[in-house]
């Protein structure tokens, strides 16, 4: 039986989450001394995934690979896994890879962990070990799958991305799978606007929640977050259930996961949920009226007292700070 | 008229799970059993689409006996019928193994135009089952959905995603999976609970969906739970005591010695 090459694959719609990928993938196929496998669909993202570190590039340069769509992208990559059984397949968890991976995972009959916070292969070398949080952030699970190729999506910033190497030399390979034409159509799509720097890409967050009393004191909280140039996040309730700000702007298990230098909780009690999705932050910080806020045992500081109090001092102090 | 599936699943209240701190487990003894956020939006959607266009609501779940609370919700909400699959067998059961079952009762059913679910289940957010489901059955997927609109057989779905929104059409019979935005479900009206007693609710178990041993529970998934633990997160845990000022200027000093304050 000829040797298994275990190769491992990284598929995200998106280059900079696939440079993530990369970053990862590259330590994973250099434990099982395997290639690093990306799958693009311009030959210039080709290039660019070979620059971040890819050994090989899986090219389909297919008209209905133009826009991502989950049936076409499930017939492209079940086709090439069926081809070439890569050992894994690491998809970036965006909302497009989260329905892409459960579909092509059923149709090539394997498993498929959703929405990773750890990748590593296990002490033999014989499968990977993949963690996910569920039961609203209390349970961390150790998952394998049973089959190959073994399937993870891996959510933004979780993995730092593969360094840029220009003289990185790879090889790409032109396939040309079957793809039929997709049982949907996409008639419109129009960019959603969002104001001032997204919490996925922000190097500080100031972020709120209940203790905000009503919508217009969010103002308070926007001031400091201006202040000291960071962007607004707030917590599940004040998105899903008040809807003062867009659901791009909710930090937790079930919205944004962050991983900011500094985070800021003002009036967030601190529940799991939302803990789970600030576990990769830097420094912690929080203002609380209630000594006993959960939110104060997942802080590097708090202070307990009156947001309404706090926040306006707080904004002075730092620009104060940045004039000095 | 329009035959709609909606898929309901009963979780434990996750806002209400703690974790002890001397035994390490998460407890969930008193925690109360509900229908799982974004399902209810989806038995929403259909009662919405009911009024319409006509026609039939399934509710289905899979779970322990108790589930038959969470379909007792569904029928109260609107829905006509419901189906609770459950067999100690079910047990273990990871994402392929559950949309198994599913597949199973909704091809017995056979007579569907839409299968509604919502996108992720409160406890676990896997986001699988639905497109798991659908590529099983054979079914177009539109996930995330913010809107849906019907006209004949032709569906047309207003999808959210990260950047963009997106309008997307295709044909009966197919799979939705919703977001909360979509709507605001219903609260049931207390006739409408006591009527729910009197709607048909059918008991399946893996027999009766005809699946064989190795199609279930834990030797039917492809997933292996190894071993679970609960999250930790180990923080510095520093409370700057003293007065509104005194506070914010420790903070302030604190922030930038960790160099994540300028100035």
């Amino acid at each position: 039986m000829a040797q298994e090459k275990r190769d491992i694959w990284v598929f995200s719609e998106q280059p900079q989450h696939a440079f993530e990928l990369l970053g990862k993938g590259n330590a994973l196929s250099e434990e099982l001394g395997s290639d690093l496998v990306a799958f693009a669909t311009t030959s210039a993202s080709a290039d660019e995934y070979i620059r971040h570190g890819a050994d090989k590039v899986i090219l389909v340069n297919h008209p209905l690979l133009g826009e991502f769509q989950v049936d076409t992208y499930t017939d492209a990559l079940s086709e090439l896994a069926n081809e070439h059984k890569p050992e894994a397949i690491l998809i970036g968890a965006t909302r497009n890879g989260l329905e892409l991976a459960p579909r092509l995972a059923e149709r090539l009959k394997t498993g498929c962990v959703t929405e990773v916070t750890r990748i590593e292969l296990d002490a033999d070398k014989k499968f990977l070990l993949m963690d996910r949080v569920t039961m609203g952030g209390n349970l961390v699970e150790t998952h394998i799958s049973r089959s190959k190729p073994q399937i993870a999506t891996v959510p933004k910033g979780l993995f730092a991305q593969s360094t840029l190497n220009p003289s990185h030399k790879g090889q790409v390979i032109v396939a040309e799978p079957t793809i039929k034409s997709p049982t949907t159509k996409l008639l419109e799509k129009k960019s959603k606007e969002i104001k001032g720097v997204k919490v996925s890409d922000a190097t500080i967050i100031v972020s709120f929640g209940r203790g905000v009393r009503k919508k217009e004191d969010m103002i308070m909280v926007e001031d400091f977050a201006k202040a000291v140039g960071g962007a607004v996040g707030c917590s599940r309730p004040i998105a899903e259930d008040l809807r003062w700000l867009p659901e791009e702007q909710y930090i937790g298990l079930s919205g944004q996961k962050v991983n900011p230098k500094l985070y800021l909780a003002c009036g967030i009690s601190g529940q799991i949920q939302h803990i789970t999705g600030i576990r990769n932050s830097k420094v912690i910080v929080s203002i609380n009226n209630d000594p006993k806020a959960p939110i104060f045992e997942f802080s590097d500081y708090g202070i307990v007292g009156d947001l309404y109090v706090i926040l306006p001092i707080l904004t002075d102090a730092v620009r104060q700070l940045a004039k000095n | 008229m329009v035959n709609i599936i909606v898929l309901v699943k009963q979780v434990l209240q996750t806002a209400d799970l703690k974790i002890d701190k001397t035994s390490k487990a998460v407890v969930t003894q008193g925690v109360p059993r509900v229908v799982s956020e974004t399902d209810k939006n989806a038995l929403e959607e259909a009662i919405r689409i009911k009024e319409k266009h006509g026609g039939k609501i399934t509710a289905i779940s899979m779970g322990p006996p108790e589930a038959k609370e969470a379909l007792r919700e569904a029928l109260a909400m609107g829905a006509d019928e419901a189906v609770l699959l459950t067999d100690p067998r079910f047990e273990g059961s990871d994402s392929h193994a559950v949309a198994s079952v599913l597949a199973a009762a909704v091809t017995k059913i056979i007579d569907y135009d839409l299968i509604i679910c919502g996108a992720y289940s409160e406890d676990m957010f896997a986001f699988q089952v639905g497109p798991r489901l659908a590529e099983m059955c054979n079914l177009p997927q539109f996930t995330y959905a913010t809107k849906i609109n019907l006209e004949g057989t032709k569906i047309i779905v207003e999808r959210d995603l990260e950047n963009e929104r997106q309008i997307v059409e295709g044909k009966l019979p197919c799979l939705v999976s919703v977001v909360r935005e979509i709507n605001e479900p219903r609260l049931p009206t207390l006739m409408a609970i006591m009527a729910s007693s009197k709607k048909p609710t059918s008991i399946w178990s893996a027999d009766d969906v005809r699946l064989s041993e190795s199609e279930l529970g834990y030797n039917g998934s492809l997933d292996e739970l190894l071993r679970s633990a609960v999250s930790s997160g180990e923080r510095k845990r520093i409370i700057l005591e003293g007065k509104a000022k005194d506070a914010v200027f420790k903070l302030t000093r604190a922030l930038q010695q960790e160099g994540v304050l300028k100035g």
